[in-house]
């Protein structure tokens, strides 16, 4: 189902405070049978990560090695597209996370 | 009015309430599956049929309906269900539809329990219903979604995948394996080989559980409860005079409704279910009864991490224990210990049409309560409980019933 573009727009304002945050992953498990809208992506990892300040949020891991994932392991918040439900809609961008190792000192 | 008369008023007030008896009287259900030739309406209509003439209750009996559903409006652009269920019924009666996700049904059981709490000598009819199967599991997995938070939407997770998430904590916490979750489904399978109404009727070993295809790690296939099609209701009544002409009654000692953050994220923790510990503290309590008194349990196993929680979130096993007490197997039917879980076969067997199942459970305690379970039925059971639960959490229902 489409997502209302207003919806993204305000969904965009929270995900800037968010980006760019170390954290560390709480749990995580990886998708083999998604909805429609994910289905060209799976399988993919999902992890549950907690910020060093405390928030915690949801996302995708990528640039990541299934066998390579952990409950501890530090990771940090990257802004990546995370809808396209059609080529008419508005691509909606949204959190997902890396490594730290990944990550440019 | 003097003060002696209202002193004796208050007096019969309270002995009116003490003395209110809220029973069980009747239930049906239809087979739960994939049931092509039948809507969301048919199944409805079998299932309010079939439990009147189960009951023996005349239609003009019935002084309201509560309708457990979940996805009528989400996959079929079909809301206002009151309204449909009064034309089949061909009644003016008040209809309510209740909605808590995978909990649809036992929450529209507890506000039929707070009606008749409020309206002594009434008859109810509750009722969940479920059509699944019209659509692709892809579309069926996305409208599932619509019980978890934006953000866990966004992020593809799916209901598996909340529950994964959850089990993998439990799991990596308590020093356990994948394959520690497999008797859930094992012990499952067997009950649900006896009903005649489950949507699986096989058997699984162990060996087929752990070699199922992925569906979210750690979860397999054959840990997850399926796309269900189905309908259960029960009559429920306060009217003494209808409940003293029956032999097969069973009383509602207590119905407790708990709730928590819809998002997994603000949980207080992750290794179980808080609302759900809620719930059956509030529901032992208002029963007067420990977890021990317990013989016969319908608890909500949509993943196989499920039942584990349900076990030590509710007082049977200690917190931590459930991973290696399930595989002694102690409460499938025959084992001979106290408590017995799931004899319908869960929602792992029985299948899982999600608003049914909240009352599929109640009814299943009914059959077993009244010696009515045919193959599957336990000995000497007199004490009941029912155990469903909302989306990852979010809502929780806990029953206590007796004969």
């Amino acid at each position: 189902m489409a997502v209302s573009p207003v919806k993204i727009w305000r969904r965009q304002k929270e995900i800037r405070s968010l980006l760019h945050q170390r954290g560390n992953i709480l749990s995580w498990t990886v998708i083999y049978a998604p909805s429609d809208e994910f289905k060209k992506n799976a399988p993919y990892t999902v992890v549950l990560v907690e910020f060093n300040n405390g928030d915690r949020a949801f996302g995708q891991l990528v640039e990541c090695e299934t066998d390579k994932v952990r409950i501890g392991m530090p990771v940090y918040s990257t802004l990546r597209k995370v809808r396209e439900v059609s080529h008419e809609d508005v691509i909606a961008y949204g959190l997902k996370f890396k490594p730290s190792h990944h990550e440019k000192s | 009015m003097s003060f002696a008369q209202i002193h004796i008023l208050q007096t019969n007030i309270i002995y009116v309430i003490l003395l209110q008896m809220i029973s069980v009287i009747g239930y049906y259900t239809t087979k739960f599956g994939e049931l092509w030739e039948k809507s969301l309406f048919d199944l409805t209509e079998e299932a309010l049929f079939g439990v009147l003439k189960e009951s023996q209750i005349e239609k003009e009996r019935i002084d309201a309906v509560f309708f457990g559903n979940m996805l009528g409006g989400v996959l079929e652009n079909n809301l206002h269900s009151p309204s449909k269920i009064a034309e089949i019924m061909g009644t003016h009666i008040p209809v309510f539809r209740a909605e808590a996700a995978c909990a649809s049904g036992g929450a529209a059981f507890n506000l039929a329990y707070t009606y008749l709490e409020a309206n002594p000598g009434k008859t109810v009819l509750v009722i969940g219903a479920e059509k699944m199967t019209d659509y692709s599991p892809e579309e069926v997995i996305s409208a599932l979604t619509a019980a978890s938070s934006g953000e866990e939407q966004e992020s593809g997770l799916t209901f598996p995948g909340l529950y994964a998430m959850m089990a993998r904590v439990y799991l990596e916490t308590y020093q356990y394996s994948a394959k520690d979750l497999n008797y859930v489904s094992y012990k499952n399978h067997y009950h649900g080989s006896l009903n005649d109404r489950a949507h699986f009727r096989n058997k699984v070993s162990l060996r087929e559980i752990e070699s199922s295809p992925l569906i979210a790690d750690p979860f397999r296939v054959l840990d997850c409860s399926p796309i269900s099609d189905g309908a259960s209701a029960v009559i429920m009544t306060s009217d003494k005079k209808i409940i003293s002409k029956r032999e097969k009654t069973m009383k509602v000692l207590a119905t407790e409704v708990a709730t928590d953050t819809i998002s997994l994220k603000s949980r207080n923790y992750l290794d179980g279910i808080e609302a759900a510990r809620i719930a059956g503290k509030k529901a032992f309590q208002k029963a007067a009864m420990r977890p021990g008194d317990i013989q016969v349990a319908e608890l909500h196993d949509c993943f196989s991490i499920a039942e584990l929680f349900a076990m030590e979130d509710l007082g049977f096993w200690k917190k931590g224990t459930a991973g290696k007490r399930i595989s002694l197997l102690e409460t499938m039917l025959g084992s001979g210990h106290t408590l017995t879980t799931n004899t319908s076969g869960g929602l792992k067997a029985a299948g899982h049409p999600v608003g049914a199942t909240g009352i599929k459970q109640i009814g299943e305690v009914f059959l077993q309560l009244t010696r009515q379970a045919g193959k599957r039925q336990i000995k000497n059971a007199d004490k009941g409980l029912t155990h469903n639960v909302g989306g990852s959490g979010g809502t929780a229902i806990v029953s206590i019933f007796t004969v």
